[in-house]
Formats: structure tokens, C-alpha cells, sequence
């Protein structure tokens, strides 16, 4: 497609093919000009902040996609129009674990579809798994950089002010079936891009940072986290170069 | 030690690794590669051996065919010890370039039955546990073995999603087709589900008996017992490679 996308206002080849999402437009401003050599910023349109530049010598992207399903959907959709093929969300989540603490680390292998957007695409039974090649990239990457991380499902819903420790009323009671269930965690954008991604055929993954715990109510400190966001950006971007030349393959 | 209500098999009796098919009639065949099979137990649509791999106590039971069975011989299974699980089983494609006689190892699967809601609500993904499928699939390449790795959907009646449904069938199936679904079949989404409840690892790997946009199939049975007898050899190497970490 020749033509610029409606919200990204990029076309055909202006983007890097491997891209990171994170959902916080500074976020993106952070990963384009802190972590990315020869980074160029591509565009910035509403939420969407999108640089290019290289990483251990790999071409990469990062795009922020905005808080929700909605906006998200619209970011992976328009660059997968213009030829992006990889992408890994690299974000904060809230632990429902009472064994995953402020700060630790979480690579996603389905989630919980308690999103709207992801339901207009396609029937609510069918599971919004993240792409296992990229699961698999990002487990070597962690272990690489020797950062301990849960691995398992993640719960994405759209209403942050009903599940959050900022949420009205008893909140702890609406996500208590997910922290029964093993979820390990809840945050707001996975599942639809999960799902987007096994509708078109690209690859994608999560990687999350947990900002606190839902269930003991502990928040991590700004540098605790950033020090962990940090961490979660490279093991991100590592596993987005190592996609792109097949080494995720030896398993 | 009480045995189990329908599996009839008590605790000790099996090992950690189980290959689970639907088929009881198949797990002689199954039981065929261990060292030593000892038939433990047959009860229903349940049947069990236990026997040896390469130093790991394998086991095998089927499931019967659908979710509710499949879901017992699982719940039953774990309270007797079973921490992996493979189901080793027949499936119908869903896309053209997959072709009879293929391997497909499933990442997830659309949640088309009833068993697993009962358990959680829909939106909650029937994924395949990680280890599992890299184990799998590793044994698969190095038995330089074809094998198509993604989402498979899982459902109750047969007689409305298979080649001998009405002909409307793939009408219903359009919307899988058209989310790139790999293949039909009736047990994985409750299996993964429960597996992930119950935090025991669970996986499946399927070989293609029919293909509903061709509507070939093969009715003879005998016909798939080598692809069976692969698909053991496979499930039994990955058990080796879990076994080792």
C-alpha cells in the first residue's frame, strides 16, 4: 500500500519492518532517542510517536500505540499495512500474583480477553495468543540479560478505573476469578494485538513491567521501576533483532 | 490410596510424562515404545499403561472424544501424579496448504465446546504450554518431520464441523478459516485450559485425517497407525528433553 495511513500518516517502507509498542508516547520518545542508534523521528499524530534507527546493528521501530485496545489496534493495523512484520509490546502492567512484585518482569503467552476491540474481529472463544517464536525470543533474551521473569497469561481489559488500585469500590473482588486462575497480570492492550496479529500473519509479543501488585496493594518505587523498564526495553529489542535474523529458532 | 472414579488408576500408578489420544483402541500402539508397558487399567472409554522411556516413567491413557471425557481423564490424571501431557491425535485442516498425513502442533485453540467455560469464562485464552510445544516441535525438525505450528480450533458435534456434516458446514467454519485456524478437532481447548489451571504443562500434536475445503479424508484406520507411531517417537523425545532440564 502506496497510500499514508490514515492515523499514522506513514506509507509503504517509512517504517522499520521490527517494532516495539509501548503504549506511553514518551515512552516512545524515550526508546527512539535513548536506546536506538541513528534514530530518526518518523512522525508524531495524536498518540502515535514513531522513530526508526538501529539496534546491535538490526533495523528496529518503536511506535506507541496509547492506552486501550482501541487506539492499539489502530497502530498494529496501519503497520501492518505498510510491512511491519514484528512487534513487541514493551509496557507496565499491575501483578495479580501475590508472587510477582513490583518491579519484576512478565513475557506474556496469551491473554485474557476482556477488551471490546479485539471482539469486533473475531468471536470472543477464539484465544488471543502471543506469537511463540517471539515468546521464545524474548525467554532467551531475559535469560541472557539474567533477569528472572514470569512467564504466562496476562488478563486486558479497558476499564482501568474498575480493575486498579486506583479503581472505585471493591476492586480486588472483580479480578479475584483471574488471580484464581494463575493470571498473572492486567493490563490494557495485549489481547487485541494478540489477536490482530494471528488474523494477519505478523508476529507478536509482550513484554510488562509490574508498576504494583492489585492483591497486596505494593507499588514500586519511579527509579526501582525505571531500572526495570530499562530492562524489559533491551531484552525487548534484543529478541526483535534475534526475530529478524531466525536465532529465536534455536530453541 | 482410593483409585481414581472413572480412570480407575490410583496415584503411583502413572508417570509424570502421559501421551493422552482420544482412541483407546490406540494406546497399545502408544504403549508399543515403552520399555515394559503394563496395562493398569480399562474402564469406559479410559485405558492406561504404564511403562519406561529412557529412564522416565511414561504412561499413556485415552481420553474418549470430546472435552467432558478428555477433561476427566486430565483432573483425574494430575490428582495421580501426571505433571506433562501430550494429546496425540487426528484432525481436520482448515487451510488448503495443509495436506492429510501433515503434523500439526498446536499453539492454542479456539474454545468451540462447553467444558472449559464451566471452568472459566470465555475470554480466557486456551493456550499450550511453552516447554511443551518447543519440545515438540524441536523433536519434530529433527526427525526432518513437516509440521504446522499455530491455532487450531476445538469443538462438541462432529456431525456440524467435520467432512461428513451437512453442507453447510463451511459456512459455520468461514470465520475460522478466514482467522487462519490450522485444523479441527475435540479436546485441546479444555486440556489446555485445565492445564493451566491446574499448573501442569499440557500440549498437543494432531496429524491431518481430513481436509474440509478438499473434503479428502482417510477412513482407514490402518492407514495412520505410522504417522501415530512418528507422532509417539516424537512425544516420547520431547519427554526425554523435559525430562533432562
Amino acid at each position: 500500500m502506496e497510500q499514508i495511513q490514515y492515523h499514522i500518516r506513514c506509507k509503504k517502507g517509512e517504517v522499520n519492518k521490527a517494532v516495539l509498542l509501548p503504549g506511553d508516547i514518551e515512552r516512545a520518545d524515550y526508546i527512539g532517542t535513548k536506546f536506538f542508534r541513528n534514530s530518526e523521528k518518523i512522525i508524531e499524530n495524536r498518540e502515535f510517536h514513531i522513530y526508526n534507527g538501529s539496534y546491535e546493528n538490526k533495523p528496529v521501530a518503536v511506535c506507541s500505540t496509547g492506552i486501550g485496545c482501541m487506539s492499539a489496534a489502530v497502530a498494529i493495523e496501519e503497520l501492518t499495512n505498510i510491512g511491519c512484520k514484528y512487534f513487541i509490546r514493551v509496557g507496565t502492567c499491575g501483578s495479580l500474583s501475590p508472587e510477582i512484585y513490583p518491579g519484576d518482569i512478565i513475557i506474556a503467552t496469551g491473554a485474557v480477553r476482556g477488551d471490546g476491540a479485539s471482539k469486533e474481529y473475531v468471536p470472543i472463544e477464539y484465544p488471543a495468543v502471543a506469537d511463540y517464536r517471539t515468546v521464545t525470543a524474548l525467554k532467551n533474551r531475559a535469560k541472557k540479560e539474567s533477569t528472572n521473569h514470569g512467564l504466562g497469561i496476562i488478563r486486558t481489559h479497558d476499564a482501568f478505573y474498575m480493575e486498579s488500585p486506583f479503581a472505585f469500590g471493591d476492586y480486588k473482588k472483580r479480578v479475584a476469578i483471574w488471580t484464581e486462575a494463575g493470571v498473572l497480570a492486567i493490563e490494557n492492550e495485549a489481547s487485541a494485538l494478540f489477536v490482530i496479529g494471528s488474523l494477519r500473519k505478523v508476529q507478536v509479543g509482550a513484554i510488562l513491567v509490574a508498576a504494583g501488585n492489585l492483591i497486596t496493594g505494593k507499588k514500586g518505587t519511579k527509579n526501582e521501576l525505571q531500572k526495570s523498564v530499562d530492562k524489559a526495553i533491551t531484552i525487548a529489542a534484543g529478541a526483535l533483532v534475534d526475530l529478524q535474523e531466525g536465532k529465536e529458532k534455536k530453541i | 490410596m482410593k483409585k481414581m472414579h472413572h480412570l480407575q488408576i490410583e496415584p503411583g500408578q502413572i508417570g509424570e510424562f502421559v501421551i493422552i489420544p482420544g482412541d483407546p483402541g490406540r494406546c497399545h500402539l502408544i504403549a508399543d515404545h515403552f520399555e515394559n508397558p503394563q496395562l493398569i487399567a480399562q474402564s469406559r472409554e479410559y485405558v492406561t499403561y504404564t511403562g519406561k522411556y529412557e529412564g522416565l516413567t511414561v504412561s499413556v491413557t485415552s481420553t474418549g472424544m470430546g472435552c467432558p471425557s478428555a477433561a476427566i481423564a486430565l483432573e483425574e490424571l494430575i490428582m495421580s501424579g501426571a505433571k506433562y501431557l501430550v494429546r496425540l491425535g487426528t484432525t481436520g485442516a482448515l487451510q488448503k496448504n495443509i495436506h492429510l498425513g501433515e503434523i500439526i502442533i498446536s499453539t492454542s485453540a479456539v474454545r468451540l465446546e462447553g467444558t472449559s467455560v464451566e471452568y472459566i469464562p470465555i475470554e480466557f485464552p486456551a493456550v499450550a504450554d511453552l516447554d511443551i510445544i518447543d519440545a515438540l516441535v524441536k523433536a519434530t525438525q529433527e526427525k526432518k518431520l513437516k509440521s504446522h505450528i499455530g491455532i487450531i480450533m476445538s469443538h462438541d458435534a462432529f456431525y456440524k464441523g467435520s467432512v461428513f456434516a451437512d453442507p453447510d458446514f463451511l459456512k459455520r467454519e468461514q470465520v475460522w478459516i478466514d482467522s487462519n485456524v490450522l485444523s479441527v478437532e475435540n479436546e485441546s481447548s479444555a486440556l489446555f485450559t485445565i492445564g493451566y489451571l491446574r499448573k501442569v504443562k499440557v500440549g498437543t500434536i494432531l496429524t491431518v485425517v481430513a481436509n474440509h475445503l478438499t473434503r479428502e479424508v482417510i477412513t482407514d484406520g490402518e492407514k495412520i497407525d505410522p504417522i501415530f507411531h512418528q507422532m509417539t517417537d516424537i512425544c516420547l523425545e520431547a519427554f526425554k528433553n523435559i525430562g533432562k532440564e
